[in-house]
C-alpha cells in the first residue's frame, strides 16, 4: 500500500445482501487521479461505489478509503468517512421536503458550519459552478432531472472533499452540459482531488481521456490502453 | 416566488396538526380519567357523608336537654352536622312521602322527635358506625339509634370496588394512550424514512439527524398537552356549573398537579416514541427501506 493511494481495494468481494456482484476486486487509486468506471447496466458500478462510501458492507477482502478501513469501520465513523467523499448519487438523494438552498445548508450544518453568511456564500459559490445560481429557492420536485443532477453535483462540491464519487453524473444532461461538467471535475482533480466517475457516455472517454476501469462479468478490469486502441482503430 | 415551498410547508404543517390533535385528544382522555379518580374520592365522601343516622328521642324530653345533646354531638370529632326534627315536622315529612293524612286517621301522632346526624366520611364504615351507635345510646334523652346497616355496607363495598375498577381502567387507558401516540409518531417518521437515509448518506451524524426530530416532538408534546389541558379546563368549568353539588374542583393545587402531570406525560410519550422511531431508521440499511 503506497502512501499516496487514497482508495485501495484488495481481493474484495462486492455483494448486495446475498448476491455476489463482483469478486476479487483489486483497485488502487492515487491522490489526484481521475478514473472512469464503465460497464453495462447492472454490472456492479453502483455497488462498487456504494461499498466505497460504506453503504454496502465489505465482508470479504480488504479496503481503505481516505484512511478508513472499510472492513472494520464502525457505524459511528461512517459519517466522517462520507464527509471526505463528495457523492453524486445516481438517484439524486435530495431531501424532498426542503428547497435546494436548504438541502445544501443541511449538509453544511451537518458538517459543522455555523456562520450563516459563510454558509450562504458557499452555497452561492457551488450553485454558480453548476450554473444553478438562481434556482436555490426551488423545491427538488420542481426541477428537471438534469437540474436535480446539477444540484447533487453542487452538493458534492460543498466541503471540497478529497474524493468525489460520481455515479453517472451526466446521465440526465445534454452534451454541452456534460462536457462542462467533466471539465469541471477534471479541474477539481487537478487540484489534487481524486475522482471516480461511473458513466455510459463513451464519447466522454475519448474527449477527456483518463484511466478507465471496467466492470465486466463479475470482475473489475483495468482497461485504459485497450479501449483507446480499439476506439482509435474503429474511428 | 417562493409560493411553492410555502405550499409544501403548509401541507407538512397540516400533517403536524393532525398528529398534535391526536396527541392532545389522547392526553385529554387521560386527563378526564385523572379528574375522575380525583373526584371519585370526593364523590365517595359525598355519598358516605349523606348516610344519615337518626337518633330517636324519648317523649317529653325538655328542649334544653335536646339542645345540650345536639351541642355535645356537634362537639365530637366524627359528627359533621346535626339537625333536630320535632314530631310535627317528622309527621309532615312522612305525610308527604305517604300521601296520606295518617295523623287525622290515627287520631294522634305516633312519631317521635329525632336528631338527624351526618357523619364524616372517615367514620361512615360499618365498624365505626356500630361503635358510634353505642356511644349515642348512652345519652339520657336517646330512645334508640337508627340507621340503614345494609346501606352502609353497600356504599362501602361499592366504593372499594369502583376504586379498583377505576385503577385498572386508568392503567389500561395509559397503555392505550402510549400505543396510540406511539403509532401516530411512528407513522409520521416512517413517511420520512428516505429523508433520514439521505441525511446519513451526505455525512450527517446520528445525533445531528435526531436533533430536529426530537425538537419537533418536544413542541408537539407540549402543544398536545396544552390543548388537552385547555379542554380539561373547559370540562371542569362546565361541570362546576352544572354539577356543583356532586363534583367540585375547589382544590386548585391538585388540579395543578394533574395539569403538570399531563404535560410531562405528553412530552415523555412523544419524546420516547420519536427517539425509538427515528433510531430504527437510522439503524436500518438503505436497501431495507423499500
Amino acid at each position: 500500500m503506497s502512501e499516496s493511494a487514497i482508495i485501495v481495494l484488495n481481493k474484495a468481494t462486492i455483494r448486495q445482501a446475498d448476491n455476489i456482484i463482483l469478486t476479487d476486486v483489486n483497485l488502487k487509486i492515487e491522490k489526484g487521479e481521475f478514473v472512469y468506471l464503465i460497464g453495462k447496466v447492472g454490472s456492479g458500478k453502483t455497488s462498487l461505489l456504494k461499498t466505497l462510501y460504506a453503504d454496502l458492507p465489505l465482508s470479504e477482502g480488504g479496503g481503505s478509503v481516505a484512511g478508513y478501513y472499510l472492513k472494520i469501520i464502525k457505524r459511528k465513523q461512517i459519517p466522517f468517512l462520507r464527509r471526505k467523499i463528495g457523492i453524486v448519487f445516481q438517484d439524486f438523494q435530495l431531501l424532498t421536503d426542503r428547497s435546494v438552498h436548504h438541502n445544501l445548508e443541511f449538509v453544511l450544518r451537518a458538517t459543522g458550519w455555523k456562520n450563516k453568511n459563510e454558509i450562504d456564500r458557499r452555497i452561492e459559490d457551488v450553485l454558480e459552478k453548476v450554473n444553478m445560481g438562481k434556482k436555490g429557492y426551488k423545491m427538488p420536485h420542481e426541477l428537471s432531472g438534469g437540474e436535480q443532477q446539477r444540484i447533487v453535483i453542487a452538493r458534492a462540491l460543498l466541503n471540497s472533499p478529497d474524493i468525489i464519487l460520481a455515479d453517472e453524473p451526466t446521465g440526465n444532461l445534454d452534451p454541452e452540459t456534460s462536457d462542462e461538467l467533466v471539465e469541471l471535475l477534471r479541474d477539481i482533480s487537478k487540484n489534487g482531488r481524486t475522482i471516480i466517475m461511473a458513466t455510459h457516455q463513451y464519447d466522454l472517454l475519448q474527449k477527456y481521456p483518463a484511466r478507465i476501469m471496467e466492470c465486466i462479468q463479475g470482475k473489475l478490469v483495468e482497461k485504459s490502453e485497450k479501449l483507446e486502441e480499439t476506439e482509435s482503430q474503429s474511428s | 416566488m417562493a409560493y411553492k415551498e410555502k405550499g409544501t410547508k403548509r401541507r407538512l404543517r397540516s400533517s403536524y396538526i393532525t398528529s398534535v390533535i391526536s396527541i392532545s385528544l389522547v392526553l385529554f382522555m387521560l386527563g378526564l380519567m385523572g379528574l375522575l379518580i380525583l373526584n371519585a374520592q370526593q364523590l365517595s365522601n359525598y355519598v358516605k357523608e349523606n348516610i344519615g343516622v337518626s337518633i330517636i328521642l324519648k317523649k317529653n324530653v325538655k328542649e334544653v336537654e335536646i339542645r345540650r345533646l345536639q351541642k355535645t354531638l356537634d362537639a365530637t370529632n366524627y359528627v359533621k352536622a346535626t339537625q333536630f326534627v320535632d314530631e310535627e315536622t317528622a309527621a309532615k315529612e312522612l305525610q308527604k312521602e305517604l300521601g296520606e293524612d295518617f295523623v287525622s286517621f290515627l287520631g294522634y301522632n305516633p312519631l317521635m322527635a329525632s336528631i338527624d346526624v351526618k357523619l364524616y366520611a372517615a367514620y361512615a364504615n360499618p365498624d365505626s358506625i356500630a361503635k358510634i351507635e353505642k356511644d349515642f345510646t348512652k345519652y339520657n334523652p336517646v330512645q334508640e339509634v337508627y340507621y340503614q346497616k345494609s346501606l352502609v355496607h353497600l356504599v362501602n363495598d361499592n366504593v372499594k370496588r369502583i376504586g379498583l375498577i377505576l385503577l385498572a381502567f386508568s392503567a389500561l387507558l395509559l397503555i392505550i394512550s402510549f400505543t396510540l401516540i406511539n403509532n401516530t409518531i411512528r407513522l409520521s417518521i416512517y413517511s420520512q424514512r428516505f429523508i433520514i437515509n439521505t441525511m446519513q448518506l451526505v455525512g450527517a451524524t446520528r445525533s445531528f439527524i435526531l436533533k430536529p426530530f426530537m425538537g419537533k416532538s418536544l413542541v408537539h408534546g407540549i402543544l398536545g398537552a396544552l390543548i388537552a389541558n385547555a379542554m380539561l379546563s373547559g370540562v371542569i368549568y362546565i361541570s362546576q356549573k352544572e354539577l356543583s353539588q356532586v363534583i367540585t374542583f375547589d382544590n386548585v393545587e391538585i388540579l395543578g398537579i394533574l395539569f403538570i402531570l399531563i404535560l410531562l406525560l405528553g412530552i415523555f410519550i412523544t419524546w420516547i416514541s420519536t427517539l425509538f422511531a427515528v433510531n430504527k431508521y437510522l439503524r436500518l440499511e438503505s436497501r431495507s427501506l423499500y
